[in-house]
């Protein structure tokens, strides 16, 4: 937590250096590699897609940056620290959040109560331990104005808000912690076009109001290309493909020969 | 999922209509839960009292609710239970197991009544943790562990019972005294005032924190509403009981132990981590929330009401015996759970349900009685009733908040 409180001279020399790096990791799934030795970065306050076909490796990656699963060879860097992710809570305390597909929302319980879920600022057991109800519900207000999310009453159970909103509590729950990386699993795989264009703003905002840098996991190649600034290509547990997407010029046709392999 | 294609034109109309009635669903499903609920206990009520004047007078009034607290405290446990998605069959079979122990302790092994009571609320606390863990730690079905609990407890009922009468008398004990007692006029009034004054204190204090932080805020809905009508059942309650002997010692109780449960459940982290637990296990553990912790001290607290139920039973039958906790106690718990609004599907219930649902139980048994119906009548009328009110609560759920967790 600690390397979390950077001091202005520091910052500015830390900029170049990604916020994370990974080198030659791999993982093993019974003799059988998920992962064969990949380098991967994440700039500052840049938004990575991994894209690959099924069973090249995206989600093996993201399990191993988010601590689910531990790489079984490579080294991991994070702020130019040597980091040890072995579980969920080691990723957490580094500052990297996870959003799964699921969302891991709680239907019968509204905006509010879904956005602090585990912790919820209540005053001292001596004082009754009552939840700070207002002051939580100000935070998630200020929160979700900032980064754009309109829903009509943080007071209605999130089961009857609509998909778009739904991904879009569950990604401002992952920034209440100020994460320096925020995971995204296939954010817009359940929504249409119109919430998706929602999320995606979303994911910009995450990156330029927060400063936080995406690593975003997606099977929709549009959204990809859309929102993306680097876009990485797995196949069969290799990185294949690199495509810097800052000028947003790769396009469809290009990707989808890397992820198959078969020329254009 | 929803839907999230944008409504063409033609399908606008009919949206419209289908987000009314969803509007209505939810609605009910939520902070309206209780209308259809209260209604219900009306329309008996009245039925009743056309029927039999006698059944709206005072004497009777006290007498239903002198009936109800023992259904009441079991199913205000089986309300935690239902609430983290889980069930508790063993809860009779444990109240008279508990309530046999404590009459042995103070009866036979002549320990003060108040410490008998302490023991007996540790040995249902204890019961419920022990099946609490068997559930979360070994995953076994709660249906299962607490069915075969249920058969345990009878044995242990057997068992404790004294050899030759088969039964333990409390009469001129001082666990007898607790449902003989019924509080002076002016101490009925003050607790009356002083609960309805507390639940005025929080909801002020809610709308003024959130109206100091700019969020909505409404004095007439928040707090002058609910306060209306809490008060004004509450005079009505108090004047009606002090007519005829006073406010019942185990009213008294049963008031205490919702007013509690009530703030653990709505004011507390504890509390929304049930619902949360309830709703979705896997997002409740991801947020760091113990979720096997959370369903066995649900548990816990479903076996210390067993307990306290039972030990307010045998006070007010002046005696444990081989019947105690039998019967219709089981069911007319959880039914009294189940009838005041609490869902069988998990993550959605009140602590109050209990008493609005146990009053609906207790009011049709005792006006049967009144009107003297067969036995039979009662079974078939409750049992319809409870098919009527899980028939509600599964379409509430399906056409409502939870429906994605159920499909």
């Amino acid at each position: 937590m600690s390397a979390a409180t950077t001091e202005p001279d520091v910052v500015k020399n830390d900029l170049a250096k990604p916020i994370l790096e990974m080198r030659q990791v791999a993982k093993l799934f019974g003799g059988v590699h998920a992962l064969e030795g990949i380098d991967f970065h994440v700039g500052r306050g840049e938004i990575v897609a991994v894209v690959g076909d099924n069973g090249a490796g995206k989600s093996t990656l993201m399990k191993i940056i988010s601590g689910l699963q531990p790489a079984d060879g490579g080294e991991v860097f994070f702020d130019g620290e040597p980091a040890h992710l072995r579980r969920p809570a080691d990723s957490t305390a580094l500052g990297i959040e996870t959003v799964y597909q699921d969302l891991a929302l709680c239907d019968n319980l509204d905006t509010v109560q879904n956005l602090f879920l585990g912790r919820e600022e209540h005053r001292p057991l001596l004082r009754g331990a009552r939840l700070r109800r207002a002051d939580m519900e100000h935070r998630a207000h200020e929160t979700l104005t900032r980064l754009g999310v309109k829903i009509r009453s943080l007071r209605t159970p999130v089961g009857r808000l609509s998909g778009g909103q739904r991904q879009s509590i569950a990604v401002c729950r992952s920034t209440l912690s100020d994460p320096r990386l925020v995971l995204l699993d296939e954010p817009t795989a359940a929504l249409g076009v119109e919430q998706s264009r929602g999320v995606l703003d979303l994911i910009r905002r995450l990156r330029d109001e927060n400063g936080c840098a995406v690593v975003l996991i997606s099977h929709a190649l549009r959204d990809v290309l859309d929102v993306a600034d680097r876009i990485v290509v797995l196949r069969l547990g290799n990185k294949v493909a690199e495509f810097d997407n800052t000028g947003r010029a790769v396009d469809t046709d290009q990707l989808v020969a890397a992820i198959t392999g078969i020329a254009a | 999922m929803t839907t999230t294609a944008p409504p063409s034109a033609a399908t606008r109309i009919e949206a419209g209509k289908l987000s009314r009635r969803r509007a209505v669903l939810d609605a009910l499903s939520g902070r309206y839960r209780v209308v259809p609920v209260l209604l219900m206990l009306a329309v008996i009520w009245a039925y009743f009292g056309a029927q039999n004047s006698a059944f709206l007078g005072n004497r009777n009034l006290t007498n239903l609710f002198v009936q109800i607290v023992v259904t009441a405290t079991i199913a205000l446990g089986i309300v935690f239970v239902l609430v983290v998605a889980e069930i508790d069959l063993s809860v009779a079979a444990n109240s008279g197991a508990t309530a046999t122990f404590t009459a042995v302790l103070v009866v036979n092994n002549q320990w003060p009544a108040w410490l008998g009571l302490a023991a007996g609320l540790v040995a249902g606390a204890a019961i419920g943790l022990l099946q609490g863990a068997v559930v979360t730690q070994f995953g076994v079905p709660s249906f299962i562990v607490t069915l075969g609990s249920q058969l345990i407890l009878m044995g242990a009922l057997l068992t404790l019972l004294p050899g030759g009468t088969g039964q333990v008398s409390l009469f001129g004990t001082g666990l007898a005294t607790l449902s003989s007692t019924y509080l002076p006029a002016g101490l009925g009034w003050g607790l009356m005032v002083a609960g309805v004054a507390v639940f005025l204190a929080l909801r002020l204090l809610a709308t003024r924190e959130a109206a100091r932080k700019g969020l909505r805020a409404s004095l007439l809905r928040d707090v002058v509403g609910p306060g209306v009508a809490i008060g004004l059942a509450g005079v009505v309650a108090v004047a009606v009981l002090n007519s005829y002997l006073g406010v019942p010692l185990p009213v008294v109780i049963l008031f205490a132990l919702l007013a509690v449960f009530s703030y653990l459940t709505t004011q507390t982290r504890f509390g929304l981590h049930l619902y949360a637990v309830g709703a979705n296990p896997d997002a409740a553990r991801r947020a760091g929330i113990g979720v096997a912790k959370t369903k066995m001290i649900a548990f816990t607290i479903a076996g210390s009401l067993a307990a306290l139920g039972g030990i307010l039973a045998a006070s007010r039958l002046l005696g444990v015996s081989a019947s105690s906790g039998s019967g219709t106690v089981l069911l007319e718990s959880i039914a009294a759970a189940v009838i005041g609004g609490t869902s069988l599907f998990g993550g959605r219930g009140r602590v109050w349900d209990a008493l609005i649902g146990a009053l609906i139980i207790g009011s049709i048994s005792n006006g049967l009685d009144l009107l003297g119906a067969q036995t039979v009548v009662k079974y078939v009328a409750e049992g319809l009733i409870l098919v009527l009110a899980a028939t509600v609560d599964a379409m509430l759920t399906r056409g409502s908040v939870l429906a994605r967790g159920i499909k």
